[in-house]
């Protein structure tokens, strides 16, 4: 009797813990990939290197960030790109994704040249768009650097500095480096959030277009009201996914212009690459890459806020 | 019962990945005894590319690994693990301090001694080195430059590199000017001839590596340095701002091409198609500016470092000090590369052995001319008739006129220091020509003082 009370209270043991032994490894990964990493950033935003080991420096990794010229500046331009990048390439995913979603003839095979950017990486990307452009010896540089085209000197994109700042340190306007680094990039970003974009409009009922199309509404007003509002789960998903590549990426930039001209197209994930892989200043790039996770945590939560206002106004 | 069933998959898998995690189980004790001696070198024996820029290196290491292992057959096998030039010092910095897999012995250039040191990545090897028979061997200067702050020897040194200036013979009939007046004015007669007097590396890319290039060379030139003796930064002194001044009127005055502010490496494309008269950089820079066309269209176009000895050698181009100052004498950079034994190397006996071995009268030439890409360490070596080429004599006897040293002096965070000058000259020579060049260097010294 006594041995059965015993099974069965093993059993009910068994039984309630069962649930944790069976998401163990899946926590033991976690904790290994996800929470010991930000740990040890963190640790490391405090310490400083010095020859015998690591010294505890406190804030003073942020204080020096804060004090860097370069770092006021490259949040600029990191504001800029990702206007510039998102706002693109949403815009033109969009429309390009409105094409296709009209039945043309042969659309499978436009489908398959879209996704041609999507399948090469970024770094080549970066060298082909850079080898276009190469002052005086690139594809383009005889009509780009054409002064009698554009303007009294022409433009070599990889070198003109960006014109002087209309909003005090502000780096607005870009230099055309930026602007050719965002239309790289874009390009590229371009078939995924197309992709995103139709299958999300393919899901819009075609009754209801047409029942609005009788009631007498315009195309804009079938976009407005019908489409953008059944796709705004999907668009907030490819601004997700396009503020945080552009947040992050660093490999274009690398292999286009290399934050150059001079600083002009340093973003802040290329100045966490220089101080951390370049400088070898472990320590200052975990405080940067601290401060870019909290500007990455800021843009999506105020994503969601924005997106959550418009459906509530919609 | 079917608890039971459930249970057991999991105990399997559980029991596998325990499996995999257990250590090994320890070799059969027939097993040879011959170790591996791991490098990282930015060359990769099994790159046969030869249009790769690294194929000197590469061609190297095919050379003498196969040479190494029978010299040291049954003791050592050498393992070369290729890494790219620009990510080395990072990956061996994050392996040391990681614990990970690192190699007995790296190739390093002495400006990054400093940001090694400062990260604890190497070992100190002046109590061996000092007790081997090559040692009294060495040239001082190059020892110096491998030598830490605190006195330790951290790199063996192998070859001295220089910067010196290469010029199209042609395009400076009367020689290379000597003083920055006949400079502006030969300058300004190539100008006429739709033709740029000098190409250089004048973006900031690459973190700022212009900076130990032409910048430290016209610098030095002009008598002026980086920093103040104490391991402060100064950079706004009358001799910097005179050469930085003289660097924005060769920009300003269209004198440079384009392409010497577009990264990547691209300014050499103007000394090869001798748009441009005269490039200064390393003297290692033969093997990467080719196939080159001379002002005459004589081309040299086997496309490797053949064409530009090949071009010494019939003396289209000639080697030369800068432009100096009045009164001052031409300055230059110069960079010793060597080998360093990271911390929590396995097989520092393997490594002691292959230094040994590269030190030799057979070895040491063949490393210089190979992967060391400048004048030997060694001074018995310097004297051999592999070093009496006309490119050599040619180099030698431009730095004879010319005072070389590293350009971060007594700058500590020298990867720091190198990104900032870089990027202030670039903002005053380039990007804003009105600025003041004393604040704007001011700016940048307090900047890095700041976290000194």
């Amino acid at each position: 009797m006594q041995r059965m009370i015993a099974r069965r209270r093993e059993r009910g043991w068994f039984r309630d813990t069962l649930p944790f032994w069976l998401i163990l490894p899946t926590i033991i990964v976690l904790l290994a990939v996800q929470v010991y990493p930000a740990i040890y950033t963190v640790w490391l935003s405090l310490h400083e290197r010095v020859p015998t080991g690591w010294n505890w420096v406190g804030i003073n990794n942020f204080t020096r960030l804060f004090n860097m010229g370069l770092f006021n500046e490259s949040m600029g331009h990191t504001l800029i790109f990702l206007v510039g990048y998102a706002g693109l390439t949403m815009i033109l995913g969009f429309f390009i994704a409105q094409l296709l979603n009209r039945r043309l003839r042969l659309s499978g095979f436009y489908i398959t040249l879209l996704f041609i950017p999507w399948i090469i990486a970024d770094i080549i990307v970066g060298i082909v768009f850079r080898l276009l452009v190469v002052p005086d010896y690139g594809l383009f540089s005889g009509i780009l650097q054409n002064a009698t085209l554009l303007g009294p000197n022409g433009i070599s994109v990889l070198t003109t500095s960006r014109p002087p700042a209309l909003f005090g340190a502000f780096p607005f306007p870009p230099a055309p480096a930026m602007i050719y680094l965002i239309l790289a990039s874009a390009w590229r970003a371009l078939p995924f959030i197309t992709l995103l974009m139709l299958a999300a409009m393919q899901t819009v009922p075609n009754e209801i277009i047409e029942s609005a199309r009788i009631d007498g509404a315009s195309g804009a007003q079938i976009t407005r009201r019908i489409m953008i509002p059944i796709m705004l789960p999907t668009m907030v998903v490819a601004l997700f996914s396009l503020t945080l590549s552009g947040m992050n990426g660093v490999g274009m930039v690398f292999s286009l212009t290399g934050g150059g001209p001079g600083t002009a197209t340093e973003v802040l994930s290329y100045l966490l690459y220089s101080i951390g892989w370049r400088q070898l200043n472990f320590g200052r790039a975990a405080a940067l890459a601290m401060l870019i996770a909290v500007v990455n945590w800021l843009l999506i939560s105020g994503t969601l806020r924005l997106t959550r206002v418009q459906e509530r106004s919609i | 019962m079917k608890r039971l069933w459930t249970l057991a998959p999991l105990l399997l898998v559980a029991a596998f990945v325990l499996a995999a995690c257990a250590t090994p189980a320890a070799p059969p004790a027939e097993a040879p005894a011959v170790k591996d001696f791991v490098t990282w070198y930015q060359y990769d024996q099994d790159n046969v590319d030869p249009a790769s820029d690294e194929r000197v290196g590469n061609e190297y290491l095919r050379q003498t690994m196969p040479l190494f292992n029978t010299a040291f057959a049954g003791k050592w096998n050498w393992v070369n693990q290729p890494k790219a030039f620009d990510k080395m010092a990072a990956e061996i910095v994050a392996a040391v301090q990681a614990g990970g897999d690192v190699p007995d012995l790296f190739e390093m250039g002495s400006g990054d001694l400093n940001q090694y040191y400062q990260n604890g990545t190497m070992q100190n090897l002046r109590g061996w080195a000092e007790q081997q028979s090559w040692w009294k061997d060495l040239d001082p200067s190059a020892v110096a430059a491998c030598t830490g702050p605190d006195g330790g020897l951290y790199c063996v040194p192998l070859s001295s590199r220089p910067h010196l200036v290469y010029v199209w013979a042609d395009r400076f009939p009367n020689g290379y000017p000597r003083t920055p007046e006949a400079f502006m004015a030969e300058a300004e007669r190539l100008k006429g001839e739709g033709l740029y007097a000098i190409t250089f590396f004048g973006s900031t890319a690459f973190d700022g590596e212009g900076t130990s290039r032409a910048i430290w060379t016209t610098v030095a030139s002009f008598g002026g340095s980086f920093d103040d003796g104490q391991g402060r930064m100064k950079l706004d002194t009358p001799e910097n701002i005179a050469a930085i001044s003289f660097l924005r009127e060769i920009v300003a005055k269209g004198y440079a091409p384009e392409i010497a502010f577009a990264g990547g490496f691209q300014e050499e494309e103007a000394f090869k198609d001798a748009s441009a008269g005269s490039f200064p950089t390393g003297l290692f820079g033969y093997r990467y500016v080719n196939p080159l066309v001379a002002p005459d269209g004589t081309a040299y176009s086997k496309g490797n470092e053949q064409d530009m000895l090949d071009a010494i050698a019939a003396g289209d181009v000639i080697l030369s000090s800068f432009i100096a100052a009045p009164g001052k004498q031409p300055g230059c950079g110069i960079e010793v590369n060597g080998m360093a034994m990271p911390v929590g190397a396995k097989n520092p006996d393997a490594a002691y052995d292959y230094i040994n071995w590269l030190m030799t009268p057979e070895q040491n030439g063949v490393f210089v001319l190979g992967p060391g890409g400048g004048f030997p360490a060694l001074l018995t070596t310097a004297q051999t008739d592999a070093f009496q080429t006309p490119f050599y004599k040619e180099a030698a006897k431009a730095l004879s006129q010319s005072q070389c040293r590293s350009w971060y002096g007594t700058l500590n965070r020298v990867k720091e220091a190198q990104s900032l000058i870089m990027k202030t000259v670039y903002r005053l020579i380039k990007e804003d020509p009105s600025l003041d060049i004393a604040t704007e260097l001011q700016k940048a010294q307090n900047e890095y003082n700041a976290g000194s």
